[in-house]
């Protein structure tokens, strides 16, 4: 073989490995913007002002604001509930178990919770938040938000674990050292210099979980429920986007497929929104760096 | 504080003469061994560190040099399966008793990496962030101690107009004697420099070794080096390490000139290590 053949086998070599990556990149993201386009084609006929001032009682005359509503009011408690628990387990995954046999077991029991079916955590949810309150209540199912919010909790959870741990680990181990040869104690070094070197990607994996608990709809079947008219008391069943969805694309009613098609439109944007915010995030803190 | 960058001449290549070593020892190593898990990466070491000098450690990788020195602040009780056996007695007390502080030894015997580990914090907070957990100072008196600190490790003309600013925009030479400023301004008694200029290049590796020159007046200095040109230009005493064992310990000028031992002639000559 002459160094010219060597140099056009490899070459070809080359150039085949390039088309087939390519290929693949392409059929993903064909798939990808296929989603989009229709999203937003079927949703942004449907997008009209009587979608935020309406609720859904009205059906198809109606609009989704008790959904948004019930949708923001859940998220955020979610929120408010996993991120905190979320960043100190992951901290102490990260900074005071990293190399012991409990740390394993945890990491291992988090990678089950992160990939568990919602509908289990759904039904989870009503067996330790639904039923107790129906029996306070004297028989009346206690389908709440507070539940629902219970229930998106155990789905952003992992992913706030998970994200810290790692963004933890990440963080050089010189610099523990170099807190520590100060003198300084574990938890100052932790919340002073751990957390403030991590903080972008300790941000960034709580706006991830956000994004992913915000599509889900089995957790709030059983937990939720529903509910066609306004409610602000997260004691209230209350409606979400993703529910209002699935219920409205099971009817026959194409007006209602539209407004459904509307709402898929408002949590991506919401997603998207999310994402760019973390992005813009993200980057504003390298640039203080320099 | 003069602008002179230069490396130090090769004719002051000893920067003491051996005669005028002090021998008032600031730390003495008694029978010392070192277990990572299973491995013993020192065996009986003993040796007296002078006070107010500069002790260099010198030795292949893996010899057990840093070893050594992380046990001088105890830092290797970081990591669990790490252990250290027998005495080492700062000013006649033994740091390595359970009974020590660890904050207080900490606070006398400041350490400075190989690679330079600014905080995530502007350049004022480095240096006030250690302090603020030893002693309460009033604003004042914290902003003379930092700038105290700066100027002592040749830094104050450089950062003076950007204290506010992030210390990860420094550049590598600035990072490591803000590190070096940041463990000064505890009022150290001994300062540990394991390999301190080995990511850097000549011009910042010349101005450390000139700092480390006049810490030497107030301070006890221990270096671990790679650079044995390095070892014979700061040092006054030198330790030669093979395999976990302190094979020499001497005057720097006559371990560079004389060695007692075949072992450091040959490492020192370059036919191994």
């Amino acid at each position: 073989m002459t160094l010219l053949d060597i140099y056009f086998r490899r070459r070809a070599v080359n150039m085949t490995a390039m088309i087939l990556s390519g290929l693949a990149a392409a059929v993903g993201l064909a798939f990808l913007v296929w989603i989009l386009w229709v999203t937003l084609k079927s949703g942004l006929s449907a997008l009209d002002l009587k979608l935020f001032t309406k609720i859904t009682a009205y059906g198809a005359e109606g609009g989704l604001s008790n959904a948004i509503v019930g949708s923001l009011v859940m998220d955020l408690i979610a929120l408010a509930i996993c991120a905190p628990v979320g960043v100190l387990a992951g901290t102490f995954l990260a900074e005071y178990a990293s190399r012991t046999k409990l740390g394993a077991v945890i990491r291992f029991l988090n990678d089950i919770l992160l990939s568990a079916p919602s509908i289990v955590l759904g039904l989870f949810v009503y067996m330790i938040v639904v039923l107790p309150m129906s029996n306070l209540s004297h028989g009346a199912v206690s389908f709440s938000g507070l539940a629902g919010a219970v229930a998106l909790a155990l789905i952003g959870l992992p992913v706030i674990v998970r994200t810290t741990d790692e963004m933890l680990q990440l963080v050089p181990g010189t610099l523990r050292e170099a807190a520590l040869s100060l003198g300084v104690p574990q938890w100052k070094l932790t919340v002073q210099v751990l957390m403030r070197a991590a903080v972008s990607g300790i941000v960034t994996g709580v706006l991830l979980a956000l994004a992913r608990l915000a599509g889900e709809t089995a957790p709030l079947l059983f937990t939720a429920f529903g509910n066609n008219f306004m409610a602000f008391h997260p004691l209230n069943k209350m409606e979400s986007l993703p529910i209002a969805i699935y219920q409205y694309t099971n009817d026959p009613n194409p007006a209602l497929h539209a407004i459904a098609w509307a709402g898929a439109l408002l949590i991506t944007l919401f997603v998207l929104l999310l994402s760019l915010s973390a992005r813009w995030y993200l980057h504003r803190h390298k640039v203080t760096h320099d | 504080m003069t602008e002179n960058t230069a490396l130090p001449n090769m004719t002051s290549m000893f920067a003491a003469t051996s005669s005028l070593v002090s021998m008032q020892p600031k730390l003495e190593v008694r029978n010392l061994n070192f277990r990572y898990g299973d491995f013993q990466a020192l065996k009986s070491i003993g040796m007296d560190i002078p006070e107010k000098k500069v002790t260099a450690i010198i030795g292949p990788s893996g010899c057990g040099k840093s070893t050594l020195l992380r046990v001088f602040n105890r830092i290797y009780a970081v990591y669990p399966g790490q252990r250290a056996d027998g005495e080492v007695l700062l000013d006649g007390e033994d740091i390595l008793d359970v009974g020590y502080p660890l904050h207080g030894l900490r606070s006398k015997v400041g350490m400075v990496f190989q690679k330079p580990v600014p905080f995530p914090m502007t350049i004022f907070e480095n240096i006030a962030w250690g302090i603020r957990h030893h002693e309460r100072l009033s604003k004042a008196d914290m902003a003379a101690r930092v700038e105290q600190a700066l100027r002592r490790a040749a830094l104050w003309d450089e950062v003076k107009d950007k204290l506010k600013r992030n210390a990860l925009g420094l550049s590598g030479g600035q990072q490591q004697r803000l590190c070096i400023a940041r463990s000064i301004a505890l009022k150290p008694e001994v300062l540990l420099l394991d390999e301190p200029t080995s990511a850097l290049d000549p011009i910042a590796t010349g101005r450390i070794e000139q700092l480390i020159e006049e810490l030497k007046r107030d301070y006890t200095l221990v270096i671990v080096t790679h650079n044995m040109q390095q070892a014979a230009r700061v040092s006054d005493r030198t330790a030669f390490m093979y395999l976990g064992e302190l094979v020499e310990f001497d005057d720097t000028e006559r371990i560079f000139t004389k060695p007692a031992k075949q072992q450091t002639e040959d490492y020192i000559s370059g036919r191994f290590g």
